[in-house]
């Protein structure tokens, strides 16, 4: 479906130096610093995958994003997607992909949004009753014809966002682009575009990439994962295998009636204040319940709960590194 | 072809939801046609003819001048100037269209629903205050007709290749600006370049400038045998051909950079 080889993005910044000395210098003889954006990167997506692309800010999601949608033309490697070159057959490849930007739109801010979805009808040459037929679907999950009569500047950013995504799906492309598509959106608007990107994933199987910061999006969207810092890929693979491989650890909470905790030998207490005790230990070496099990031959136990790895504790130890 | 055709008509609906827009155009050429309609008139005072057009032809001159004002609009400039600092040349390069072939389109657009908002008032304007705008000679009109047609093609490129500075100088806004009115000083809109000094009348015509607006304006005041017409017509295309080789050597290019450096 999707193939990624080799792909490479370097960039050359004008190099200045502080201060009005640096200012004056720069007009004569600008120094060039070139800038590895993207640096490598080989993968491959197959159809139907919902895959989440994380970093910090700057890693290089974003124009790896616009590599693989044919915006940006890469130093090196080559993205080809049904077999095709992105670069080579733009607007062939174009038709196959969708791409919302969270931050910009392609919805035009002078029109109703019923107006701007006709013009992509017509840009795309998508015939009448397919066209009813998407938009029926896309209503069902999103509920957009209340709003195809409203100009898009006078929408909220959900709505417009909403928008955006049903603009994005009208052509029913094979692929779905999503650059930080639920920035600065409320709860109950995240949770509808969650739902539309699951349930387009699952009726149309479309293939989805998104990049995002949110890790709610990631924890409920993706299976598998793909983490870059500074250009470069840290890892790939099936969501929970990560956690479980850097992170093989959980924490029990345990809750006792006094303030003495007893150790245990196969776990380390991270924490003990007051009643609660917290024992971190490896998945491999034990489990909950037997820890449990000892301890309450030790003492009685008023309350447990588990606290799990999660997709947090990933990200700061890809980070960090 | 069909997706162009709803560009344009888009663009229609979308330049008639701003009624308010227009009238500062329309006041603005009033302006302007009236206060060349004294100063030709004080200037003829003492004289019947130069360069053989009476005064007669030059109020027609003004009044036709302002009014194909109105199809040298171009807004690609501002478009390619805004979709740079937005970024929105992205979302624009998604699609499976030609870039610059979307801004023709939208300017095509909004010229037609300016004919009905600012051409026509112009014209009724300057049959009222000045004169009944009369063609010199009807048969003249297909002549005309094409050449203004030229005139727009010309002028749109000159546009467009101007826009795409913005690609490297970001903000042109003051350049537009200068562009715009410089345009009308040497394309003899305002003034015919038969006015000027021989020296400057020569180097003006060998500039694409003058056949954006005198050209057409000649043609439908009768200035000049057929002979001459056609001669200078024949001028207008060439520079046509050679504006257009130069836009899609620079467009290709200029498309290429964005999609190196990013939207």
């Amino acid at each position: 479906m999707i193939e990624v080889k080799n792909l490479c993005k370097d960039y050359k910044v004008k190099h200045k130096e502080p201060g009005l000395k640096g200012a004056v210098k720069g007009l004569f003889k600008p120094g060039f610093e070139t800038v590895h954006a993207v640096n490598d990167l080989s993968f491959r997506i197959g159809e139907g995958e919902i895959v989440g692309f994380i970093g910090p800010n700057g890693a290089g999601k974003s124009t790896t994003i616009k590599m693989m949608s044919g915006i940006l033309t890469p130093t090196k490697g080559s993205v080809l997607i049904n077999g095709e070159d992105i670069t080579k057959h733009r607007k062939a490849v174009v038709r196959n992909i969708g791409v919302v930007f969270g931050q910009r739109t392609q919805l035009n801010w002078d029109l109703r949004l019923g107006e701007s979805f006709e013009l992509l009808k017509h840009i795309y040459q998508i015939k009448q009753d397919e066209y009813d037929k998407t938009l029926d679907e896309l209503d069902a999950i999103l509920g957009i014809k209340e709003l195809m009569g409203k100009p898009v500047r006078q929408m909220s950013l959900g709505q417009r966002v909403k928008g955006d995504l049903v603009a994005s799906m009208l052509h029913s492309p094979k692929v779905l682009f999503l650059d930080e598509p639920t920035i600065g959106l409320d709860v109950s608007s995240k949770y509808a575009l969650r739902k539309f990107i699951r349930e387009i994933n699952e009726l149309r199987k479309t293939t989805v990439i998104l990049t995002t910061h949110d890790l709610g999006d990631i924890q409920e969207l993706c299976e598998r994962i793909i983490i870059i810092n500074h250009g470069v890929m840290m890892e790939d693979g099936n969501l929970s295998q990560i956690v479980d491989r850097i992170a093989p650890y959980k924490t029990l909470v345990v809750e006792f009636y006094d303030e003495e905790a007893p150790k245990h030998e196969k776990c380390e207490m991270t924490e003990h204040e007051g009643n609660i005790a917290k024992y971190k230990f490896m998945k491999k070496d034990t489990t909950a319940a037997e820890i449990i099990a000892d301890l309450s031959t030790v003492k009685t136990i008023k309350d447990v709960s588990i606290e799990e790895a999660g997709i947090d504790d990933i990200i700061r130890v890809a980070y960090g590194s | 072809m069909t997706k162009y055709l709803y560009i344009i008509k888009t663009q229609i609906i979308k330049s008639l939801t701003y009624e308010f827009n227009v009238y500062g155009n329309i006041i603005m050429q009033t302006i302007i046609m009236i206060t060349s309609a004294y100063f030709w008139k004080a200037l003829y005072k003492n004289q019947s003819a130069v360069s053989g057009v009476d005064e007669e032809s030059m109020l027609t001159y003004i009044i036709i001048s302002s009014a194909l004002s109105v199809l040298m609009f171009t807004n690609v400039e501002r478009r390619i100037e805004q979709s740079v600092e937005k970024g929105s040349v992205a979302t624009d390069m998604m699609k499976p269209v030609s870039l610059f072939g979307v801004y023709f389109a939208e300017d095509i657009g909004s010229i037609i629903a300016l004919i009905f908002q600012n051409m026509l008032p112009i014209l009724l304007i300057g049959t009222l205050m000045i004169k009944i705008p009369a063609m010199a000679d009807i048969r003249d009109l297909p002549l005309f007709i094409l050449s203004v047609i030229l005139s727009f093609l010309i002028n749109w490129l000159i546009a467009a290749l101007f826009g795409m500075l913005a690609f490297t100088a970001v903000n042109i806004d003051a350049l537009i600006q200068v562009k715009k009115h410089l345009l009308r000083l040497l394309s003899g809109s305002i003034i015919p370049i038969w006015f000027f000094p021989d020296a400057v009348a020569n180097v003006l015509k060998a500039l694409p400038f003058v056949y954006i607006y005198q050209l057409p304006l000649s043609i439908y005041i009768g200035k000049g045998d057929r002979a001459e017409q056609i001669a200078q017509m024949q001028i207008q295309f060439l520079w046509l051909v050679v504006l257009f080789a130069i836009f899609f050597a620079v467009q290709h290019r200029v498309t290429r950079k964005v999609m190196v450096q990013g939207g």
